[in-house]
């Protein structure tokens, strides 16, 4: 029996000791929030950006390290105003083998306007898309829209002919376009291809050796994007060293804890901001005295501090306008925004609204805790100025429910904006424009016809000193009304392990414009 | 007819019934969730047009009876639909993720029983000594803390601090097995994989553990005293005076009467695993039909909804009829019950 006993015990150990976790060598490890939407046509969010940028190709990619875009699938390109011309590099195979056409270009184009879906929105103003040939595309568009260069980083090119080799069933004759086919398996030209598809799991991916501009030896051998992993399990995942580059949805708390273990802090910034959105249409917020009093009363300065990381590294930078720094008509770094309670108070005297008569509703969004923190700090910031307010915890799926009518929308809301083509036109005409209101984007209501005129003018200048001018103006006019507060500028930061170095996401000389981009990762370094 | 037969076929008809009743109350509760589908499911940049439109195609724009009546022609033809969540159809969903957490519910399950009806045996044959205040400690911890919270200590223990065990997952990234049923346990053994099988195996301990001790200690418990009762009916008086050993007197004639109870509240146990799975499986990363049913019900994904509550209240009442059955095997009381 006790020999028996002892049997079991040294097979116990020794399963023990052979069933621990390998590390693994050559493999980059990531994670972001579930689902990894695979098919680019869809693609809109964190996760299915970083499967975009790096199974597929875009025309042009935004220029590393300054402003605008460079020629990326596209040799070069002409034109501007209603039609722009691209010449496709003749040296492009798709992860397939088949070579890339315009053909494929106009196939892309079309799949993302049938479908309507991700960010096909971009292209509201493109009527079509022609080859001419099979290395020249020419796009055509309904009016001038200056950003469709920018918004090009949004159409990944799809490989036409492995996809027509996979329609599923649908109506006519294009079947499913290749629905079915691409939520699973990659049709792109990327450094990257897919050899595993689970959308609540993990993607696996490996380099693809033809890839036309090469992936460097350093770079990661295979990728696992895993998805919807716990705080706790990331924390311990990085700790034990089987997992490198955490997602931005980390609390701060944990991703200090992780600094203070030693993990490298990679960031991202200069296109998105957090907006405290004001509803215009309703009282006491329909007097634009009233929204200044509350704009001056706002700490701007707690509201960073609490969302720093560590003493260098912050989740978000002063703000010192409506547009964030580093876009078109920001205001520089400088010019900061500050509390002035004197000005608040100076507002407030003008408004029309009996300050003790007012009780707003400060709503934050539930599946965000961090919100529950800036509606504390301006309840507090409020009541100084004699202001009483409630807070509301609301869940998103409400939330976008309840903006929809002026009347349901909160007093105050929360909401992190990031422009997805890394151009104002993506970030601002969504949320001020008169044509946009009762989205999540727009709970301000904001109905100003010289906003509408500044976004428009945005949107059409010919060149881009005339972007400037009209986005200077507009940041300008965002000020006077103050629709919204502009509480700071967001940074996102990725706790890492030391395994990998990520120019992009460390040395402002090679960050990209451009939310996601710093993911591509043929420019990921491994240092192990 | 075999009154078990008999027995059977009634709980399947009544399960039936009740499934059908399920499916009507989920459509129209989903429906009710704040939200809408469509414009959750495009994401926030989407505009109201392309809203509208995938509204069209959902038919959500129809009254909710020309729906319900949709459902159910694709429901017979085993179309649940797409899931907004994860744009493909959801059986494709169900197939990929169901086996994963009947593989962890299984194995909680078998722990379940394999512990706590062993510790709930020991506490009634030793009660009052420290043996059995030493159980009904552990029992008590193990009902009074939810599974998430052993799963994080458990986590932390023999993950980290001992890193014994592994983290996250099903297997480790440097296997692969090919799946033929979804469930690793048996795809490797299929495979003749045995080193694969170890590390699926190994990768099972911590999250099945933390999901079955809450019901190893209520089935500890339950045992108990259940024996505890039995143990002063005379028949055990008797048997020891006819001189029978503890150990037979503990497992053939006060364990046996007392299994019952303990057996329909594992059963019910299991069957709820499934849906309580969901935290654990969100800790250990493991890519389960709990975890799918929650991010598809924050999104409103009707279709993915409805397809996961109706698999889990089948699930559910095929476990209750095997409970069932069983226990009308044990006690021919219950089986006969009906006639009487």
């Amino acid at each position: 029996m006790k020999l028996f006993k002892s049997a079991a015990v040294a097979a116990f150990a020794v399963f023990v000791l052979s069933g621990t976790a390998l590390h693994a060598g050559g493999v980059l490890r990531l994670d972001e929030v579930a689902v990894g939407e695979l098919d680019p046509s869809k693609a809109s969010d964190y996760a299915d950006s970083i499967l975009m940028f790096n199974v597929y190709d875009t025309l042009v990619i935004p220029r590393q390290g300054g402003p605008g875009h460079v020629p990326h699938l596209a040799e070069s390109w002409e034109g501007s105003g209603e039609t722009f011309t691209f010449r496709l590099r003749d040296d492009v195979k798709f992860q397939s083998g088949n070579m890339l056409t315009a053909e494929d270009v106009v196939f892309t184009f079309d799949r993302m306007k049938h479908f309507g879906q991700g960010l096909s929105y971009l292209f509201t103003n493109v009527e079509s898309a022609t080859a001419d040939g099979s290395s020249t595309v020419t796009f055509h568009l309904s009016e001038p829209y200056s950003p469709f260069i920018a918004s090009l980083v949004r159409l990944p090119i799809i490989d036409k002919e492995l996809v027509m080799a996979n329609l599923g069933e649908g109506e006519g004759e294009m079947g499913d376009w290749g629905q079915a086919f691409l939520s699973a398996n990659g049709a792109g030209t990327g450094a990257y291809r897919v050899v595993s598809h689970n959308p609540q799991e993990e993607t696996v991916m490996e380099k693809n050796a033809d890839y036309f501009l090469g992936v460097p030896d350093a770079a990661p051998d295979t990728v696992r994007l895993r998805y919807g992993l716990e705080a706790a399990t990331v924390r311990t995942l990085i700790e034990r060293g089987e997992h490198d580059i955490a997602s931005q949805w980390l609390p701060p708390e944990v991703i200090k804890a992780l600094a203070e273990s030693g993990a490298q802090l990679l960031t991202e910034a200069g296109t998105g901001a957090f907006y405290v959105k004001m509803n215009t249409t309703k009282a006491p917020l329909d007097d634009v005295h009233c929204r200044q009093a509350l704009a001056h009363a706002f700490d701007y300065d707690v509201a960073v501090k609490l969302i720093s990381v560590t003493d260098d590294v912050s989740q978000g930078s002063p703000s010192t306008g409506a547009i964030p720094v580093g876009m078109f008509g920001a205001n520089p770094v400088g010019k900061e925004l500050t509390r002035d309670m004197g000005a608040a108070r100076e507002h407030l005297s003008q408004c029309r609204y009996d300050p003790s008569e007012i009780n707003l509703e400060i709503s934050w969004i539930a599946e965000v805790p961090l919100e529950e923190r800036f509606a504390l700090l301006m309840q507090a910031n409020f009541a100084e100025l004699g202001i009483k307010s409630e807070i509301r915890k609301i869940p998103w799926a409400l939330f976008t429910e309840e903006v929809s009518t002026p009347e349901s929308t909160p007093n105050i809301s929360q909401i992190f904006v990031t422009a997805v083509t890394g151009d104002p036109d993506t970030l601002l005409f969504g949320m001020y424009h008169s044509s946009s209101v009762g989205t999540w984007q727009s709970p301000e209501y904001l109905n100003d016809a010289e906003t509408d005129r500044l976004l428009e003018a945005g949107r059409t200048a010919a060149d881009e000193a005339g972007r400037e001018v009209a986005y200077s103006d507009l940041n300008r006019r965002l000020m006077e009304l103050a629709p919204s507060i502009y509480g700071y500028d967001r940074q996102s930061v990725f706790a890492a392990s030391n395994r990998f170095r990520v120019p992009a996401l460390s040395d402002p000389a090679h960050a990209f414009g451009l939310d996601t981009m710093g993911f591509a990762f043929r420019l990921m370094e491994e240092v192990e | 007819m075999i009154p078990l037969v008999r027995r059977f076929l009634s709980r399947i008809g009544t399960a039936a019934i009740v499934l059908f009743g399920v499916s009507i109350l989920i459509f129209f509760i989903a429906r009710v969730i704040p939200g809408d589908p469509a414009r959750i499911a495009l994401g926030p940049s989407a505009t109201s047009e392309q809203v509208e439109k995938l509204r069209a195609e959902l038919r959500l724009d129809e009254p909710i009876w020309t729906q319900y009546a949709h459902f159910l022609n694709g429901l017979f033809q085993g179309d649940l639909g797409i899931s907004l969540y994860t744009n493909r159809p959801v059986t494709t969903d169900i197939a990929q993720f169901l086996p994963a957490t009947l593989e962890l519910v299984i194995v909680a399950g078998v722990m379940m029983i394999a512990f706590g009806l062993p510790l709930g045996i020991l506490s009634a044959r030793y009660r009052g000594r420290f043996a059995d205040g030493a159980i009904r400690i552990i029992s008590l911890l193990g009902v009074s803390a939810p599974s998430f919270v052993w799963a994080v200590i458990l986590m932390l223990l023999f993950a980290f601090f001992l890193p014994l065990f592994p983290i996250a997952g099903r297997l480790s990234d440097h296997l692969e097995v090919a799946r033929v049923t979804g469930f690793l346990l048996v795809d490797t053994l299929l495979a003749g994989d045995f080193r694969s099988f170890r590390d699926a195996a190994w990768h099972l301990v911590l999250p099945a553990f933390a999901l079955a001790l809450s019901g190893i200690g209520q089935a500890a418990r339950l045992t108990r005293s259940n024996m505890v009762e039995t143990y002063d009916k005379p028949y055990i008086e008797m048997a020891h005076c006819y001189g029978f050993s503890e150990r037979r007197i503990a497992t053939r004639y006060a364990f046996r009467p007392s299994l019952i109870p303990s057996l329909t509240i594992i059963g019910l146990d299991f069957a709820a695993m499934l849906g309580n799975a969901f935290l654990v499986e969100a800790i250990f990363a493991w890519p389960g039909l709990s975890r799918y049913g929650v991010a598809v019900i924050l999104r409103k994904d009707l279709n993915a909804i409805v397809g996961t509550v109706l698999i889990i209240s089948a699930t559910f009442l095929i476990m209750n009829i095997l409970v069932d059955l069983l226990v009308s095997v044990i006690n021919p009381k219950i089986r006969y019950g009906s006639r009487n």
